[in-house]
C-alpha cells in the first residue's frame, strides 16, 4: 500500500484490493438479509412442500405428484378458463378508465393536477375489503342499484345476478389496483410532447385518429408495464371472488386458498402456487419485453 | 403582389384575463408574398399567427382566408398549415411517414403520394433520409422535415412560428436564404414571425412589426428600415438615432434648426403647424464625418465619445453640441475612421432625404422632395 504524502504527513492510505471489493458489499449487507428472510425463505419452504421433501414434510420422499394431480383435473382447467375470462375483462375495464383518466391528468388538470393524483392515489389506499363489502351492497338485491332502477320502474324484479356472479366479480376487478393503472400511463403521457397534438390537428387528424396514430404507439409502453403490474394481482385474487363471486365466479386464487384453509392440504396448495407464480412470471416477462418494443405506428 | 388578399385579418384581438395579447389587429397579406410578424417577445406576434391557424380563439375580430370566414373554422379543416418552435416531428415515425402524415389523412391515392412526399424531400435536400427517426436528425435536418411535412399538403399559406430560433447562427443564415428560395419556387404565401429583425429583413416581401398587441408599421424592408413610422420601430429596426429638432424656420417643406456658425438640423416637414419640436430619425451609416454645412444637408459640431470596432464598420459615438448622442457607422475601407480617437471634435452631417420625422403615420405622407440638385444624396 501506498501512503500519500504531503509535506511529509500522511494524508490517507490507497485501500487494498480486499476492501475495495467488499466495500459495496457491506451497504448490502442488510437489504439482502431482509431479502433472504422474508422472501426466498418462504419461497424455499413453498418449493420444498409442493416436492413433499422428505426431512420437512415427514413424507416419503421426492414427488411430483402435487403438480400432476393439478395440471390433470378438468375442473381445475374449467376455473382457469372463467378466471381468465374474469381478469382479462376487468383488465380491459381497467384500461377503458384509466387512458382517459391519465390522459386528463396528464394534459388537462392544470393546476389540479397534482391535488388530482393525490385523490386518485388515497382512494385506493381505501381498504380493499371496505371496498368490496361496498360493492355488495350496491349489486345485492336489496342494493342501491336494484333499488334504484325498481323505483324508476325499468324492472319488476331485482337483478339476481348483479351479485354472486362472474359479472360482480369484474365489476370489483375493475377498480381493484386502477392507481397502479393509471400511473405508469400516465407516467409514459408526460413524456410525450403535447406539441404533437396541436401538429397532428393541424395536418388534418381528428381526435381518433391523433389517438390511434400519435398517442397510443408513444403510450404502449406505460400500458404494458400496466399489464405487468395489475394482471397477476387480478389474476390470482381471491378475496374478491370469495365475498362476491358465488358459484360461478370461482376464480384460481380461490382453489388455493380452499385447498390449503379448508383441505389442510400445504403440498397440493404449494405446488398450485408454484404454478400460478410460473405463469405469472412469464405473463410478466413477456410484457416487460413487449413494453421495451418501440411500436410502430 | 397579387391585388387580392390570401389572408385578412379584421380586428382581430385576443384578451387573457386583463391582458391584451392582440389588439385590433388589421392586415392584408397578400397571395405569394413572403409576410414577417415581427416583434420583441410578447408583443402579440405568435398569439395572431395562432389565430390565423386556428389553435387560437379570437376574443373579437375576424380571420379571412382565400375569401372565406374561417374565424371559428378548426385548424383541421383550414387550408394552412404551420411549421411549430420546435418542430414537433412525430418520434416514432420515420421522415418518410412524418411527411406524408398530411396527406395521408386527406386519402390521396398511394402512388401520388409516394410521388409528392419523394418531391418534397428531395426538394429540402433530404434524400436518403426517408427511413430515419427524428432522433437521428440533427437541428437543421429536423428543421427541413418540419418543412416538408407541412409543405407536402400544398396548403393555400404556410405559417412559420420562429422555425430558426433553435439553430446556430451560420446554419441560421444559410436556412433563411434556403427558405426564402422554397418559398418563391413553389409561390406558397408565407406568414413568418420572429423576433429577429436582420432575419425579417433578409427575407421578407412586407414587415407588420408589432409591439404591445398592436401593429405599428406594415411596409416593406426597405421602408420600414429607412422610414419608421414610429420611435419604437425606428429603435427595434437596426441602430437608430433619434434626434429632437427644435423648429427655427420652416420654408419650402422642410423645417431647420439653426445652431449657429453655419450649423443647422434640416428635416423633411411633418406638416403639424402647432409643433415647436419634432423627433427626427436617422441612419448611422447615412452619417457623414467631416462634412462642410450646405444646403440640404444637416451639419452639426460634436465631439468623439467612443470609437468601436465591428469588424466591417466602425462605430462612433459622436456627443453632438445639442447634448444628444449621435451613432456614427463608417465602413472600414480605409483607415480613416480608426483615426478618430475620442475626443477629437469633428463636424457630422447627413442629407435632407435620409433624415425622417418619427410618429408621422403612413409612409410617403410626410417625407417631402429633397431639394434638387445640391444635395449629394448617398444611396
Amino acid at each position: 500500500m501506498e501512503a500519500a504524502t504531503i509535506a511529509g504527513a500522511a494524508v490517507g492510505r490507497r485501500p487494498s484490493r480486499l476492501t475495495r471489493l467488499l466495500r459495496p458489499l457491506a451497504f448490502m449487507t442488510l437489504p439482502t438479509a431482509t431479502l433472504i428472510v422474508l422472501f426466498l425463505i418462504p419461497m424455499g419452504i413453498l418449493f420444498v412442500y409442493s416436492f413433499e421433501y422428505g426431512p420437512l414434510t415427514g413424507s416419503s420422499g421426492f414427488t411430483l405428484t402435487n403438480f400432476t394431480g393439478f395440471l390433470s383435473e378438468p375442473l381445475y382447467g374449467r376455473i382457469a378458463w372463467t378466471t381468465f375470462q374474469i381478469a382479462t375483462i376487468a383488465m380491459l375495464a381497467q384500461l377503458l378508465f384509466a387512458v382517459p383518466l391519465a390522459y386528463v391528468l396528464a394534459y388537462k388538470a392544470g393546476r389540479f393536477e397534482l391535488p388530482l393524483l393525490l385523490a386518485l392515489v388515497l382512494a385506493d389506499e381505501l381498504n380493499p375489503m371496505v371496498k368490496i363489502y361496498a360493492w355488495r351492497m350496491l349489486l345485492g338485491r336489496d342494493g342501491l342499484i336494484n333499488e334504484a332502477l325498481l323505483r324508476i320502474g325499468l324492472i319488476d324484479h331485482p337483478i339476481d345476478a348483479l351479485l354472486f356472479s362472474k359479472f360482480a366479480v369484474i365489476v370489483v376487478l375493475s377498480t381493484s389496483y386502477l392507481t397502479y393503472t393509471v400511473i405508469p400511463i400516465y407516467a409514459s403521457m408526460k413524456a410525450v410532447d403535447a406539441g404533437l397534438f396541436e401538429a397532428a390537428l393541424d395536418l388534418g387528424a381528428g381526435w381518433f385518429t391523433t389517438f390511434r396514430r400519435v398517442l397510443l404507439p408513444l403510450i404502449a409502453p406505460g400500458i404494458f408495464i400496466a399489464l405487468l403490474l395489475v394482471y397477476v394481482p387480478l389474476f390470482t385474487d381471491f378475496a374478491s371472488p370469495t365475498l362476491v363471486g358465488g358459484t360461478s365466479g370461482y376464480m384460481l386464487g380461490q382453489v388455493v386458498a380452499d385447498e390449503v384453509l379448508q383441505n389442510g392440504n400445504l403440498n397440493g396448495g404449494a405446488a398450485m402456487s408454484i404454478l400460478l407464480l410460473v405463469g405469472a412470471a412469464l405473463f410478466s416477462y413477456v410484457a416487460y419485453r413487449l413494453s421495451r418494443v418501440k411500436v410502430e405506428s | 403582389m397579387s391585388e387580392r388578399a390570401m389572408i385578412e385579418l379584421r380586428g382581430l384581438s385576443k384578451r387573457y384575463g386583463d391582458a391584451l395579447a392582440a389588439d385590433s389587429v388589421n392586415l392584408d397579406i397578400g397571395v405569394g408574398e413572403f409576410f414577417s410578424l415581427l416583434g420583441p417577445s410578447g408583443c402579440g406576434k405568435t398569439t395572431t399567427l395562432r389565430m390565423i391557424a386556428g389553435f387560437e380563439e379570437p376574443t373579437s375580430g375576424s380571420v379571412t382566408l382565400d375569401g372565406e370566414d374561417v374565424t371559428w373554422v378548426s385548424p383541421r379543416r383550414r387550408k394552412v398549415n404551420m411549421v411549430f418552435q420546435d418542430y414537433a416531428l412525430f418520434p416514432h415515425m420515420t421522415v418518410a411517414e412524418n411527411v406524408a402524415f398530411g396527406l395521408k389523412l386527406s386519402k390521396v391515392p398511394k402512388a401520388e403520394l409516394r410521388e409528392r412526399v419523394a418531391r418534397i424531400i428531395a426538394s429540402v435536400r433530404l434524400e436518403g433520409y426517408e427511413g430515419r427517426r427524428p432522433a437521428q436528425l440533427s437541428g437543421g435536418q429536423r428543421q427541413r422535415v418540419a418543412l416538408a411535412r407541412a409543405l407536402v399538403n400544398e396548403p393555400a399559406a404556410l405559417l412559420l412560428d420562429e422555425p430558426l430560433g433553435a439553430l446556430d447562427l451560420k446554419l441560421r443564415k444559410e436556412m433563411q436564404l434556403e427558405l426564402k428560395a422554397i418559398q418563391q419556387r413553389t409561390g406558397t404565401t408565407f406568414v413568418y414571425v420572429t423576433h429577429d429583425q436582420e432575419e425579417a429583413l433578409t427575407m421578407s416581401d412586407r414587415i407588420a412589426v408589432m409591439n404591445g398587441g398592436r401593429v405599428e408599421q406594415v411596409d416593406d424592408a426597405r421602408t420600414v428600415y429607412d422610414r419608421p413610422a414610429t420611435e419604437f420601430v425606428a429603435d427595434f429596426i437596426g441602430t437608430s438615432n433619434l434626434l429632437s429638432l427644435r423648429v427655427d424656420r420652416r420654408e419650402g417643406g422642410t423645417v431647420a434648426m439653426d445652431l449657429g456658425g453655419g450649423m443647422s438640423m434640416v428635416a423633411p416637414d411633418p406638416g403639424e403647424v402647432e409643433r415647436t419640436t419634432i423627433s427626427i430619425t436617422v441612419r448611422p451609416e447615412k452619417v457623414r464625418v467631416g462634412v462642410e454645412p450646405g444646403p440640404g444637408w444637416s451639419c452639426l459640431r460634436g465631439r468623439i465619445a467612443q470609437n468601436v470596432f465591428l469588424g466591417s464598420v466602425t462605430q462612433l459615438i459622436v456627443e453632438l453640441q445639442t447634448g444628444e448622442m449621435l451613432t456614427v457607422h463608417e465602413l472600414n475601407d480605409d483607415e480613416g475612421a480608426t483615426r478618430l480617437a475620442p475626443g477629437a471634435v469633428v463636424s457630422v452631417g447627413w442629407a435632407l432625404a435620409h433624415s425622417y420625422p418619427i410618429g408621422q403615420g403612413a409612409p410617403g405622407g410626410a417625407v417631402g422632395p429633397s431639394r434638387a440638385g445640391q444635395a449629394e444624396v448617398i444611396a
